[in-house]
């Protein structure tokens, strides 16, 4: 074995674990050895569930031993933001209002790995219920950017994206009802899939926002996001939201190129933004050049303005998020942090009408984005507009509005995925996203392997994490 | 013309019947914060009114196969 064992991926650590090179034993320790030694840098971690973990990965044993194979995740050590429902283990929401909360049931996801023989090393740190943050308010720190701690990781899956890039797990889970997959994917430099709405159970996942919250894996490489949508996706008819069609292969297209598709690239929305970093620009038309070269048709495009699709998903997400914390909100209103406060009440002020207008428009949005989408096989846009911000520029008394573009396939439901696409002169991550159709996340996750492949960013590893790796 | 100081009182007198509508108490330590707050989200809720036809409807608006099969 040349690589260390957590640069293995997902399908690498199973080939070496089917072959019998190594165990999930070893996997697992190796993970909770290297999670001992950075996390407390990192803080990404809210619960470890070591015990649990490495009885798993001995049943994950027993079964190759036994040569039953339940799965690609059979034996692979991973982890769920903490607000996924798992069963005897606490699931806080990173909030001070759910601090003893122990489920009694997994949520869908959960449950999906489970069957699956994954290992589940732990829960990880969020945005307090995925909205308010990074606060210093909270019962448990703020996660911390492995390439440099002294930024944010982005939220609101702040701590999945700290693990994945500080090689503490291959793939965590994440959630995204504004960005909050494809921020941190980008400020981490990892991949992060908004898969398209409907398509992965929310079940047992606290809502933020119902009809904007979709659930999707944050991982190191692409194939490896792929194999974790093979598990999670499908129909679940107890999720209002589940779309009930056929679930795609989503690694038929990790080999194909992009040779013949045609990539849209809204090309106004971030340049024209304020704050928007010249790296950012120039690494989004760097790659424009990579898949261009690679074969791909890269033509600009014009979308409805950037703000419509932001003030569209601000408002659905306020009104039901407040919704879901009216009583709370009412009765115990400051046991949440400040920046939760702050942003969830903006829900208390929207009206019926507003709400309404909201959804009348994003009917619109999502029919001009679809319409491009018939021309397109997919639209390349910004992600993050910019490298982390740092902890010490973030107003204590504010929220901050960090610079991403990630709300508007919120907003229309298209599958989106956060990529890297270079590094800052500070040493921080760049990143863009690949939209896609309805449903095609093959072509997302395929585009993205292509354009991984011919960059391989994806070598680089925060040196932080390097030099703390045992 | 309003002058900026009558925004203000017209913004504070909005702010207070919503809060009470609502049912939530602030701490005047926060109101300075939640004002900007509303201020932002009235900018969005105007920038959402475009001009549409009464026949512009939301059903469906989050179920993308309605929207997929409408393009």
């Amino acid at each position: 074995m040349t690589k260390p064992l957590h640069d293995c991926s997902i399908a690498e650590a199973g080939a070496l674990l089917r072959n019998g090179t190594i165990t999930s034993t070893a996997l697992t320790e190796h993970a909770l050895d290297r999670i001992k030694t950075i996390d407390p840098l990192i803080s990404s971690f809210i619960t470890l569930t070591a015990e649990q973990a490495l009885a798993d990965a001995a049943t994950a044993d027993a079964d190759f031993a036994k040569g039953v194979d339940r799965g690609p995740m059979q034996g692979i050590p991973h982890a769920l933001k903490d607000i996924y429902a798992t069963a005897g283990i606490r699931t806080t929401c990173h909030s001070k209002l759910l601090v003893d909360n122990v489920p009694t049931e997994d949520s869908v996801v959960a449950a999906k790995f489970k069957a699956q023989g994954a290992v589940l090393l732990g829960k990880l740190a969020t945005h307090e219920f995925a909205l308010g943050g990074p606060s210093f308010d909270l019962p448990f720190p703020p996660a911390r950017n492995p390439w440099n701690p002294d930024h944010i990781p982005g939220g609101s899956s702040s701590g999945s994206g700290a693990a994945v890039a500080a090689g503490l797990v291959r793939m965590a889970m994440g959630s995204d009802t504004g960005g909050s997959i494809r921020g941190p994917a980008g400020y981490c430099g990892t991949i992060g899939l908004k898969p398209t709405y409907g398509l992965v159970s929310r079940r047992g996942v606290f809502p933020l926002s119902y009809t904007l919250d979709h659930c999707g894996p944050l991982s190191w490489t692409v194939e490896d996001s792929a194999i974790a949508m093979e598990v999670i996706a499908g129909f679940d008819p107890k999720d209002p939201g589940s779309a009930d069609v056929p679930v795609p292969d989503f690694r038929s297209k990790l080999g194909a190129g992009v040779q013949g598709l045609r990539i849209g690239v809204p090309r106004q929305w971030f340049v024209k933004t304020d704050g928007v970093s010249a790296e950012t620009i120039a690494a989004i038309d760097d790659a424009a050049q990579t898949l261009a070269k690679l074969g791909a048709t890269i033509e600009e495009i014009e979308l409805p303005d950037f703000e419509l699709f932001n003030a569209c998903g601000r408002v659905i997400m306020f009104s039901e998020a407040f919704a879901i914390h009216e009583k709370d909100f009412q009765s115990r209103p400051l046991d949440y942090g400040l920046f939760t406060y702050l942003r969830m009440s903006m829900g208390a002020f929207t009206t019926a009408t507003d709400l309404t207008q909201a959804m009348r428009l994003r009917r619109e949005l999502a029919l001009a984005v679809n319409a491009k989408l018939k021309d397109c096989d997919a639209l390349i846009t910004a992600s993050t507009l910019g490298p982390a911000t740092a902890f010490a520029e973030i107003d204590p008394n504010r929220p901050p509005n960090l610079l991403v573009q990630t709300m508007p396939f919120d907003v229309t439901g298209n599958p989106a995925m956060s990529i890297p696409t270079g590094f800052s002169k500070s040493g921080l991550p760049l990143s863009m996203q690949i939209v896609g159709r309805a449903f095609d996340e093959p072509t997302v996750l395929g585009i993205g392997a292509a354009y991984e492949a011919a960059t391989n960013l994806h070598l680089r590893r925060p040196s932080f994490a390097v030099a703390k790796a045992a | 013309m309003p002058d900026d100081a009558s925004d203000e009182q017209t913004l504070n007198a909005e702010f207070d019947a919503l809060a009470g509508r609502a049912g939530i108490e602030i701490p005047e330590s926060r109101r300075p914060a939640m004002l900007e707050g509303l201020k932002d989200l009235k900018r969005m809720t105007q920038l959402m009114r475009q001009p549409r036809t009464a026949a512009n409807e939301p059903a469906g608006a989050y179920a993308i196969l309605s929207i997929t099969r409408s393009v």
